[in-house]
Parts: C-alpha cells; structure tokens; sequence
C-alpha cells in the first residue's frame, strides 16, 4: 500500500497538539526551555501572522463591520481546516455588536447560520438563511449552505428546493449528495465523476479532494470497494488534514476488516475526537495494548464535553459506547437523541447497531422506514434494516 | 468560474455533521468555603491566554515554560481582572498565589492558585466571571464550589456569555456550621498536638496526690482530687484563652520558633517538677503561668485560616471551646483511672515517677529540636 504509507506520516505529523491521555498532578516544569503547548496553526505561519494583524485591527477598530465579517469568515475557515471549534467562537465575539441585533447585515447571518449549524443548531441556522435570501434570492452562497443543512437534518425535499435555485457545477454538487441518499447513487456518483474528469475544477485541488472524498462515498454505497479506496487515497493524497476524508476512510477500512491500516492512519495523539474514536475502535477489535489508553482519552473528552454542556457529538459517543464501553442500551438512548438531530447515513446506521446489540429493534422502526423510504443503497445499512425488521 | 467560487462557499461549510476536534473553550474554577475565606485553583488553556496575552512571543508556535514564567504578573493582573468574587455586598478581593501546569483533554493549561477573604461569613457568594467572553463567544467557566462542613456540598456551574454573573447560596456555611468547624479544629488541634496533651498528663498526674515534704501521697477523698483538677483545668483554659485572643487580634505576636520552644520547656519543668519540687506548690499557678504559653501556640493555628471581622470572634470563641472540649476529654479519661489507682505504689513510682520521666525526655527533645532548629526525633 504505497499510498497509505506516504500518506501515514503526513496525518501523523498533523497532530497540532500534544495531548496527554493520562491525567495528573498540576507540576512547575524545571526548565525554562521546556515546551508546554504547541499552539495550532503551526504549519501555515503566514496565515498565522495574517490572523494575528486581523485580530490586532479588529481590536482597534471593534465596530467596523468589514473588519469583523473578514476576521471572522478567516475564523470560520480556520475551524474548517483545523477541525478545531475555538475560532466559531472566537468569530462570533467578532461579530458581537451584530449578533443580537434585531436584524443583522446579509454577512454577519451567514457567518451566523454556519457557526450555528457547525454547534448543531440547524433550526436557528435555516431560520438566518431564510432571512438572507428573503433579502437576496440570487445569493447561491445561502442557497447551497441552507440545502447541506437541510440534508443533515433530513429535510430532503427542502435540500432539493434551495439546489434548485443554482446553476452549473454548484447545482449538480449540490444535488449529487441528495441524489445519494435517495436511491441514485450510480446517477450521483456519474456527475460527480463527470465534474472531476472536467477541466473546471482541475484548477482547485480542494474542491477536488471533496468531490473526490463524495464519489468513494457513493463507491462505497454501491459496493465498489476498490474504486472507494483509490478515491479516498487521491483525495488524502490532495489534503491529508482533511479530518472529514480521514475519518470516512477510517469506517472504510474498519468495515473491510482493517484496523491495523486504521491504526497506520490516525496517530494515537490526535486531537481531532471523530478520528482518535476511530482508531480506539481500531485497536480494540486489534485486541492492542493501547486500546486502554485511547479508550481512557476518549472518556476524558466525553466528560469534559458533558461538563460544559455539549450535546454535539451524539453519534460518535454512541459509537464509543457501544463499541468500546460495550453498553448497548446506554448507546442506544444517545443514537435516538443523535437521530432527532440530524439524519445522514451514519446516523441511521448507529441507530440500527445499537438497537440490535441491545435486543430492542422495536425502537428504531422509524428509523428502518426512513432507510427504506429514503431508498439509501449500501450492503451494510440494508442488512440491517433486513435484522431489525426480522426480530 | 462563478461556479467554482461558489463550490468553494460548500468547501467553507464543509460537512455540516462533522464534528470537531475536542470541544470549544473552557476554564476550570474549583473552589472551597473556608468561614469567611474562599480558596481553590483556576485551570485556563493557554492557547486561549496566547489569545489574548500574546504569550507566545518568538511567534513560533510552542509556548515554552520561559514564555509563560516571565509573563505571571501580566496573566495575574488579566485574571484577577476578569473575576469578581463577593459576599452580599462586600467584595472579596481576590488574590492570585502560585503557577503550575496541569493537562486536561485538549491541551495543557495554567493552573493559579486563587484566594479571596469576605469581610465576614460568606452565607451567599457571588461570583462575576469575565474570563474571554470579548475574544471567544463560546467560552465557559465551569465551577465546582465546595462548602458546608468539611467542603463536603460541592455544586457545579457553567458561566456563559449570558449567565457571567451568578450567586450561590451556602446552605452549610452559615454562622452555625462556621462555629462547628472551628470547634472541631479546636478539638483536632488539641488532639493532634502531643505537647499540649503531655502537658496537661504532667499536671493531672499527680491531681489525685498531695505532697508533703516533697513526696507524694494519696489524697483522701474524690473532693479534694476534683478540686485540683478543676483549679488546674480552670487556670490553663483561662491564660490561654487571654494569649490565644491577643495573638489573634495582632496584639501581641511572638515569634512561632520561641513560643514552639516555651512550650516545650513548659512540658519539660512540669515533669521535672513531678520528681522533684522545683515549681511552686500551686499547682493552678503553673498551669496558668505556662497556659499563657501554649495559648499562643494554639494561635498560629487561626492565623493560619486568615480570619477577619465577625468571623474572627466566631473562630475565636469556636476554636478556644474545641480545645476545652478537647481537654475535658483528657480529664475524663485520665482522673477516674489516676483516683481509683492513685494509693498504688505502682501508681505513684510508676505512673507519676515514670510517666513524668518519660515526658520530660520527650520534652527535652522537642526543646532540643525547636531551640536549635534540627529534627531529632521521628514526631
């Protein structure tokens, strides 16, 4: 796998933080050369001093609301790459004298709605975007924003309304994920690769990547395991920090029976959860001295998210639990709670899981139906959806 | 073009139910009720501090303990800027002691030693917390405050950009339990401190004897034996309470190693006193001589706990009734036993004449120990 070993060291290195598993005593370090922190960002010192002047101007001038929108779209971008959650918050103090306001300019709701929809507040998210192309119907931006959140939430027919008001490449990637979910997926799968065979988007290799990262999905679904793979690989091979692309080739490789790849992939200190999940449910089915430690890690980060009163990470403490803490009917409650959040393919099929290791089918028959209904492909969900029907 | 621009608006948003790495920002505020003092730690991450301090100054990226060191007067003045503690409407000022690191789930942080002092019991706190909300609109301050007797009620509460000010009542921390706890200290104090404890066995040894032409004899009835014991009892309760309180009040401070060193001679002429008649024969004046003595021993103990105001004279009265309580406990342990057996000869040479050489070796060490500050004993 010559891909696979490029591409481990990258991600490994990728690790902004060095984060300790193992909890104790506060200390004095002895010396005054020791590092304590590495700060994230370290790998884009330019983009670093960029955000350090924009912080510094804004500071200056608080009230300028050019300064706070570009301040605070470079935040949102920030969180993005670094899958980090402190910039959102960071972009919203920026834009704090027009948050509360009774009707804040078309820029500040849409930073809004994408900070809220990044928290899991996808109501308060729709009800921004509605505002703004109430203001701006051509304003494809809202659009395409309100049509992923839309599918999130399980609002298909929504999702398709806002598609329907863009044109050319932004349509069709807006669309091929609804069209994915909803039985089309060979359909999806051959307009995405249409658009990634084209000449429009060689010259963004970003785009490319997520284009890519949506045809090995679709591949999966269609149970082309091969052409999945070598998509995935082509677009870590692209962004190999892209946490979203690393995770869903992580539940690749767990679902063909591959957790030492997993643990090749993901190094052990990653500060991002949904990946270091992943790698703990790689190194328990390895039977690896270091699942304890993952594990230990993942409940330290589960605790401190309760603490400050997150519910934002349902699914994947969902997987924890039932995989790792072997609780089925405890992982069972928080897939439900996931479920009437938000719907996507993994929601749906965490549900199942559980419900079945926890004897208690009967639970998740709305979400069976959606599955059905929806027409979602993929070997996997429907044999699943056949065992909670059968019992 | 226009199309790929705009694909670009997907790339921002990116996938809606991915979750992020680790969670937003927090601070860890962990704090204790003490009577009138508030005591306890903060945690906060540095990567939020370089926020807004700027404390990573070669702009590399790795925050290195030098980098954070040299800047605790500036993190000291920002925290105690962005915390406001009060009781009622006193303020508690606030004062930071001590830097450390620790480690929570995402990343390290500073960890400050904090303390506040209430002008008087606290029955109600209220904590106004500032911390980041202007740079970082998800932040939270995540307490956990302990009070009521041994801190054993502990709550928990999540300051946010709109809740910054909140107030708690201390069920456990009222007047009435302030005064239990100091009793209880007063009580723990007298029990823990052996030179205390020897002290009073060297005097109410021979409570149960009298002496004539310096040797002991039994006395003959329990009157006379409850008589001394009460004189005795009586005279040290009050020479201490009077040094205790001037200690307390700052009216009179002696050094602790000189008084630590009083007592100890005071231990050891008692017992000598027990052999051999050195002291005067009123025995209830010098057990107040030296209560004078041990009373500003007991004091350290309250100046220690930082009292002020109303709470000084509750801790006062609370501390000083701990330590009777303590001592009653001694007598009713020691005089029955000392009454029953004190015609005994065994009693008299071994118990008294024994006992007392025993305490006076042991308080020659400690005199020993404290005068020339070494440690020649294991206690």
């Amino acid at each position: 796998m010559p891909t696979l070993r490029a591409i481990a060291p990258i991600v490994v290195s990728a690790t902004l933080f060095a984060a300790s598993a193992v909890r104790a005593e506060p200390y004095v370090p002895a010396s005054d050369a020791q590092v304590i922190e590495r700060l994230p960002g370290g790998t884009d010192a330019r983009g670093d001093r960029a955000m350090r002047a924009m912080r510094a101007l804004l500071a200056r001038r608080p009230a300028d609301l050019d300064v706070a929108v570009r301040f605070a779209q470079a935040c949102v971008d920030r969180a993005k790459a670094l899958s980090d959650p402190r910039p959102l918050g960071q972009a919203q103090a920026a834009l704090s004298p027009w948050w509360d306001a009774p009707d804040p300019p078309v820029p500040v709701l849409l930073l809004r709605a994408t900070i809220r929809q990044r928290s899991h507040a996808f109501a308060p998210a729709l009800a921004d975007l509605d505002r703004v192309v109430a203001r701006e119907p051509g304003n494809a931006q809202a659009w395409l924003v309100r049509a992923d959140v839309q599918l999130v939430s399980g609002d298909h027919e929504g999702a398709r309304a806002s598609c329907a008001h863009l044109e050319g490449i932004t349509a069709v990637l807006c669309v091929a994920p609804i069209d994915g979910v909803e039985g089309a997926a060979a359909a999806a799968h051959a307009s995405v690769s249409a658009i990634l065979d084209g000449p429009t988007i060689a010259r963004d290799e970003r785009l490319r990547a997520w284009a890519g990262t949506l045809a090995a999905e679709l591949d999966e679904r269609l149970g082309r395991t091969g052409d999945a793979e070598a998509r995935y690989r082509a677009s870590l091979a692209i962004d190999p920090f892209d946490a979203y692309t690393v995770a869903a080739y992580a539940d690749f490789l767990l679902d063909e029976g591959r957790p030492q790849d997993v643990v090749a992939l993901i190094a052990a200190d990653t500060p991002v959860d949904n990946l270091l999940l992943r790698r703990a449910q790689a190194e328990h089915r390895l039977r690896s001295a270091d699942a304890a430690r993952s594990r230990a890690a993942l409940a330290e980060r589960f605790a401190a998210l309760h603490a400050r009163g997150d519910r934002v990470h349902l699914r994947e403490e969902a997987r924890y639990v039932l995989e790792l803490e072997g609780d089925a009917d405890a992982a069972l409650a928080l897939a439900l709670e996931n479920w009437s959040v938000q719907k996507e393919p993994l929601d749906a099929r965490i549900a199942l899981e559980c419900a079945l290791a926890a004897g208690r089918a009967r639970d998740v028959t709305a979400v069976a139906d959606w599955v059905v209904r929806t027409r979602l492909e993929g070997a996997r969900i429907a044999e699943l959806v056949r065992r909670v029907r059968a019992s | 073009m226009k199309g790929v621009v705009l694909a670009l608006a997907l790339l921002g948003v990116g996938h809606a139910a991915c979750a992020d790495a680790h969670k937003p920002s927090d601070s860890y505020l962990t704090l204790a009720v003490h009577g009138g003092v508030v005591r306890g730690h903060w945690d906060i991450a540095l990567r939020d501090l370089d926020l807004v301090l700027d404390l990573d100054r070669d702009g590399d990226r790795r925050l290195t303990w030098g980098e954070i060191r040299t800047r605790e007067t500036d993190i000291d003045a920002y925290l105690v800027s962005r915390l406001a503690l009060s009781a009622g409407d006193a303020a508690c000022p606030l004062e930071v002691a001590g830097h450390a690191i620790d480690h929570h789930s995402d990343g390290a942080y500073v960890v400050v030693g904090l303390s506040a002092s209430c002008p008087r019991a606290i029955d109600a706190l209220t904590l106004d917390y500032r911390l980041l909300f202007d740079v970082d609109a998800q932040h939270r301050g995540l307490l956990k405050l302990a009070a009521g007797e041994g801190g054993n009620t502990t709550r928990a509460a999540v300051f946010d950009r709109d809740h910054r000010r909140q107030a708690f009542t201390l069920g456990g921390a009222d007047a009435g339990s302030a005064l239990r706890s100091f009793v209880r200290d007063g009580i723990v104090h007298i029990a823990t401190g052996y030179d205390h404890i020897l002290f009073l066995v060297a005097l109410l040894l021979p409570a149960v004897l009298g002496r004539q032409g310096g040797r002991w004899s039994a006395v003959p009835r329990l009157s006379v034996a409850l008589r001394n014991v009460a004189a005795t009892v009586t005279a040290f309760t009050v020479a201490h309470s009077i040094t205790l309180s001037l200690a307390t009040l700052h009216v009179v401070m002696l050094p602790a190693r000189f008084t630590e060193s009083m007592i100890a001679l005071s231990v050891l002429v008692t017992a000598i006193d027990n052999l051999v008649p050195i002291l005067p024969a009123r025995r209830w004046l010098v057990a107040f001589a030296f209560g004078l003595v041990h009373g500003f021993g007991f004091a350290s103990v309250l100046r220690d706990l930082d009292l002020s105001g109303a709470m000084l004279a509750l801790s006062l009265f609370g501390f000083n009734a701990g330590v009777e309580l303590g001592q009653l406990a001694l007598v009713a342990l020691i005089v029955p036993v000392a009454y029953l057996a004190r015609s005994l000869r065994g009693y008299q040479i071994g118990v008294v004449g024994g006992g007392s050489v025993a305490i006076a070796m042991l308080a020659l060490g400690w005199l020993v120990e404290r005068t020339l500050d070494v440690k020649l004993m294991p206690f």
